[in-house]
């Protein structure tokens, strides 16, 4: 995941040595600040100052967090990504729950932690495996764990429940130094040193390394697989050790504790100072960053932020910390206030290209170019495409085993026509966000904006139609306005001020799901009109109208995607953001109509979901996001951008669907079905990297 | 001067975080009211909105306005924020939290902490297993095993049914599920030809059942049991042609289009159109009521009061059946204690709207409370 920097670095040589020291630990020192502001606020505004026992409760509070994003920062300064540090979280504190004696109270805090920290490892270890010597991309293969270790987590304990010994609350809840140093700041402390020495060792370098340029790492000699395999294994430690802690915390066992973290995680992470995609940053600022959310909610309280208006707050925040961490000279934003500023200038002085006049003056390609073409012969059929096919092949051939289960399992599905045309209607929605998400995924960025986009769409096109057809003609154009507008806030934040598409649309959600609620007030009046009703549930010729409309869409994103000029610069921005800009790609301008073209494509998501049940709801949109960047995964493309294919990610698509239409039929527990789920989407992106090998 | 020049500091960094826009909250605070925080869980979905419209209603009436001082926040669907929140709300001077917690267990330590610093704390609807907090929610083993044994008696002990629960891991849905499927194990001709999580949503409710449909027929199915669906499952059905007089047996939750359609066909109702109108559907409706926010905000006034509030309240759980559902005309606290129990279209625009609203014990809350937060007079 590159920052798309459309700017060029200072010279280095310009430079004096403090300065850039002072750059390195930029993000570090922002974050600290941010904290410490923050903090400040709270002791100003609050009842009274901050006593002795507010910070240790503050430090307790962000503690989970704040250990679990040190494991996801050495993931992502590797270059990975962990989708299941939640999902850890969750899986040691039932196993400590569950296997904790409830008749003793002094239960050792050595043993205990040591049995977390190690459950943490050995699903590291899993991820770690499949990630550096089977080398599945890391987003595929911690998505699977996670589905996997949900599962896992609910067969050990279906709801909350069990027991902590009292002793493991008492020592991380306690103090090292009674009224000066709380337990928890003093484990932290004690994770920064380690994190200190680790850097130092040959690992550290490594880590660092392969994830500034994993190439040029094998090329100095370093073991890529290695590294990348211990850094999972830390990692889970990490989680592990966070595990340990929200069992010492809460007690007791809850098998969903952990999962609303993960989107915190990564927050944390970027809020800290590192930047996804690997090789800078660090753990430490993490810690604050973790902090900085967890006393966010503190801000909230003292200045009594309205709920509705809390999550849009939030979001704004988010912004800001992120924002004053990369203010400098060298920053995207500064580079386009000067541009900005130089272009006023030129305009003043009458200077500018337009201003000059001269008409078009690029080189006449078009003679040239065309008799070569002519005589040139077309390259074989699977030469073209041969890449592509190997790549989204592995999805249709899992598909067709499923589809073969379904028959065995449930019948009544291949020669069942009912079964078709609604696994179709079913995959409509997935397959419309998989060409927005596909296509910023294929620039290398990730949009995180698209449930509240779905939500909010999908309230505010119910609100306006009120069960009316004629209002159709309207609302439609005025809610995918809506959603261009959306799709421009999410590209101008990450082209003009150059911040990271994982923090831009994750605030961007928490302003929509904000604006969702005060549109509604708390309950979403109107209803779809009976047209759209129609639209997703009646028959015509036994077919529904969705799945006409849906072949129409699959045929138009092939051919935008691969034949049109926008496409081709998308899969050029991926392939190398700094080539695309120097062969001339509008690079800044192709990014933001990439997050357009995904919030219109959830917009459309929200509008046929509404049609399709009848009304909006309040979080509609939730069960989108990580589907929809499975699927294109699945599909096979790759997280880093620059390869897939639309089919590819249909292909995905359907897979997902007719597996999830297999497990419904079923009477199988929620549990065994999450293992099954997590467990066929490894198997389908393994045969993936087979067929890569075959090559 | 000191306290002034930090009230300065104090503005300039709030006008720096929010624009300014947040300030005029915190400035009125009576020293004699008592400060009362509400912890949300997730705002998202319109169960939340509700109760929580219910537990300001209550908090703006005449009898508690001028003795109540009440600040809403949400913590989010993650329990960790709600922990912190609970200890920041205690380092604010609260007196009193009602709280809907995320979890039953992971707020016990705050909980206890909160406790022991004098702070009352009142779980509505989930609860808090921590022996100082206060509890108010209906049983849920009731429900779950109430409505299954309705649903077996409908199908004279045999059919096929299908089963929709609610969020996987919470301990509501484990226990309503267990219930249920516990009344269903003792009845062998009773057969479970597919279960599906339906996560407490009519939008989840409609993907889940369509997948089954893909390799089922209605035809196939006599039966449903659901936490959450019915409303949609009938509007399933009829959009496969089938006619109101067709509509299966089905158990389920007290959503106001639920209701509206368990009306006799031919019933006049302002605002019905779709499926979202009386269809003499065959139904028994529980609910898990919204105003139990209300209440326990209620209670937390009448214990800080110094009046004796019992640990544990468990509400009567609202069971609606064909023979007992009445359309409310204005829904005022007196027409629902007369009976009424189910509201026009044209007054609640969505038939997601949980019509539970009535209880004997908060008259200060009705129809207006819950739809938008106003108390009665």
């Amino acid at each position: 995941m590159s920052t798309p920097a459309t700017h060029t670095p200072e010279p280095a040589a310009r430079r004096r040595g403090l300065d850039l020291r002072l750059d390195r630990f930029r993000g570090l020192a922002t974050a600290i600040v941010v904290f410490a502001a923050l903090l400040l606020v709270v002791d100003l505004i609050s009842a009274g100052p901050l006593s002795y026992f507010d910070i240790s409760f503050l430090s307790s509070g962000g503690a989970t967090l704040a250990l679990a994003a040190v494991g996801q920062t050495i993931v992502i300064l590797s270059g990975g990504f962990d989708l299941s540090a939640g999902a850890v979280l969750s899986l040691v504190n039932v196993v400590l729950a569950t296997t904790m004696d409830p008749t003793d109270f002094e239960a050792s805090i050595v043993l205990w932690t040591a049995v977390g920290i190690g459950v943490g490892m050995l699903v590291g270890a899993f991820n770690g495996f499949f990630i550096a010597f089977v080398r599945l991309q890391p987003i595929v293969v911690t998505l699977s764990t996670m589905f996997i270790i949900q599962g896992i987590t609910l067969l050990i304990l279906d709801k909350p429940g069990g027991f902590v010994s009292p002793s493991l609350g008492g020592f991380y809840l306690g103090d090292l130094v009674p009224g000066w140093i709380p337990m928890p700041i003093a484990l932290l402390f004690a994770v920064g040193l380690f994190w200190m020495w680790l850097k130092r060792t040959r690992f550290g370098t490594a880590l660092y390394a392969v994830g500034s340029d994993p190439n040029a790492a094998a090329a100095a000699g370093l073991r890529v697989d290695w590294t990348r395999f211990a850094v999972y294994v830390v990692a889970g430690g990490f989680y592990g050790l966070g595990g340990v802690f929200i069992s010492a915390q809460t007690g007791s066992g809850d098998p969903l504790v952990g999962n609303p973290l993960l989107l915190s995680i990564f927050a944390a992470v970027v809020v800290g100072g590192t930047r996804l995609g690997g090789g800078r940053g660090g753990p430490i600022g993490s810690i604050f960053g973790a902090y900085i959310l967890m006393i966010v909610v503190n801000i909230l309280l003292v200045l009594n932020v309205s709920a509705y208006y809390s999550t849009i707050a939030e979001g704004l925040i988010l912004l800001l910390a992120v924002l004053a961490g990369s203010i400098s000279r060298g920053s995207t934003l500064a580079h386009q206030i000067r541009g900005a500023w130089t272009r006023f200038g030129a305009w003043r002085a009458g200077t500018l290209p337009s201003q000059i006049g001269g008409g078009d003056r690029r080189l006449a390609m078009t003679d040239v170019a065309r008799p070569e073409s002519r005589t040139q012969a077309m390259p074989s059929l699977w030469s073209r495409h041969g890449e592509t096919l190997r790549f989204a092949l592995p999805a249709y051939a899992a598909l067709v085993l499923v589809i073969i289960v379904t028959q065995v399992w449930l019948g009544n599905a291949i020669l069942n026509w009912t079964y078709w045309n609604s696994i179709v209607v079913l995959s409509s929605f997935l397959a419309i966000l998989a060409l927005g998400q596909g296509t910023v995924i294929l620039t290398g960025g990730l949009d995180l904006s698209v449930p509240w986009t779905i939500g909010f769409c999908g309230i505010l096109l119910a609100g306006m139609v009120q069960g009316s057809d004629a209002a159709l003609v309207y609302a439609l154009p005025v809610v995918l306005l809506v959603a261009v507008g959306i799709g421009l806030v999410n590209g101008l934040g990450i082209v003009w001020l150059g911040l990271s598409p994982i923090v831009v649309t994750l605030a961007t959600n928490g302003m929509l799901q904000g604006a969702a609620l005060i549109y509604s007030g708390g309950t979403p009046a109107g209803f779809s009109s009976p047209l759209l009703r129609w639209f997703m549930t009646a028959k015509v010729l036994g077919i529904t109208p969705v799945v006409y409309f849906m072949v129409l869409f699959v045929i138009f994103s092939v051919i935008f995607l691969s034949r049109t000029s926008f496409g081709r610069r998308v899969y050029g921005i991926g392939n190398g953001l700094r080539v695309a800009q120097l062969s001339g790609i509008a690079v800044g301008r192709t990014l933001v109509g990439v997050y357009v073209l995904s919030a219109v494509c959830a917009a459309l998501v929200g509008i046929l979901l509404t049609g399709f049940s009848g009304q909006a709801s309040l979080g509609m949109g939730d069960d989108y996001l990580l589907p929809s960047i499975a699927v294109v995964v699945v599909g096979g493309a790759l997280i880093t951008g620059g390869r897939g294919h639309y089919l590819g990610m249909l292909g995905g698509v359907l897979l997902l669907t007719a597996l999830q239409t297999l497990l419904a039929g079923t009477t199988l527990p929620y549990a065994t079905r999450a293992i099954i789920y997590g467990v066929v989407v490894l198997g389908a992106v393994i045969a993936l990297r087979d067929r890569r090998e075959l090559s | 001067m000191k306290r002034a020049s930090r009230i300065i500091g104090t503005a300039a960094a709030a006008a720096l975080l929010f624009g300014g826009a947040a300030l005029t909250g915190m400035a009125a605070q009576a020293q004699e009211k008592y400060k009362i925080f509400l912890s949300m869980s997730y705002i998202g979905n319109d169960w939340q909105a509700e109760a929580a419209n219910m537990v300001k209603a209550m908090a703006a009436h005449k009898s508690m306005a001028d003795k109540v001082d009440l600040q809403v926040q949400v913590a989010g669907p993650n329990a960790q924020r709600q922990i912190q929140q609970i200890n920041a709300m205690v380092q604010q001077g609260a007196d009193a939290i009602v709280v809907f917690p995320i979890s039953p267990t992971a707020l016990n330590q705050v909980v206890k902490n909160a406790c022991d610093k004098g702070v009352l704390i009142f779980a509505y609807d989930a609860e808090i297993t921590e022996e100082c907090a206060y509890n108010i929610h209906i049983d849920q083993e009731e429900a779950g095993r109430v409505t299954a044994e309705w649903l077996v008696e409908k199908l004279d002990g045999k059919g096929n049914i299908v089963v929709l629960t609610g969020v996987p891991g919470t301990s509501v849905d484990t226990q309503r599920t267990a219930a249920a499927m516990e009344v269903f194990a003792e009845n062998p001709d009773i057969n479970i030809v597919a279960e599906a999580v339906g996560m407490w949503s009519q939008a989840v409710t409609r993907t889940e059942l369509s997948k089954i449909l893909a390799t089922q027929s209605w035809d196939d199915i006599d039966g449903l049991w659901m936490q959450v669906g019915c409303y949609t499952a009938n509007a399933m059905q009829l959009e496969a042609g089938k006619t109101p007089e067709e509509l299966i047996p089905c158990a389920g939750e007290g959503a106001n289009g639920g209701r509206i359609q368990m009306l006799p066909v031919g019933t006049e109702v302002e605002g019905a159109s779709g499926p979202y109108a009386p269809l003499g559907a065959p139904r028994i409706s529980y609910a898990s009521p919204p105003y139990s926010g209300g209440l326990a905000l209620k209670l937390a006034v009448e214990k800080l009061e110094g009046k004796d509030v019992p640990k544990l309240t468990v509400l009567p759980l609202p069971l609606v059946t064909n023979e007992t559902i009445q359309l409310c005309k204005e829904g005022t606290w007196d027409e629902m204690k007369a009976g009424c129990n189910a509201f026009s279209p044209a007054i609640v625009a969505n038939p997601g709207w949980f019509a539970s609203i009535f209880s004997e014990a908060t008259p200060e809350i009705g129809f207006n409370a819950a739809l938008v937060g106003q108390p009665e007079l």
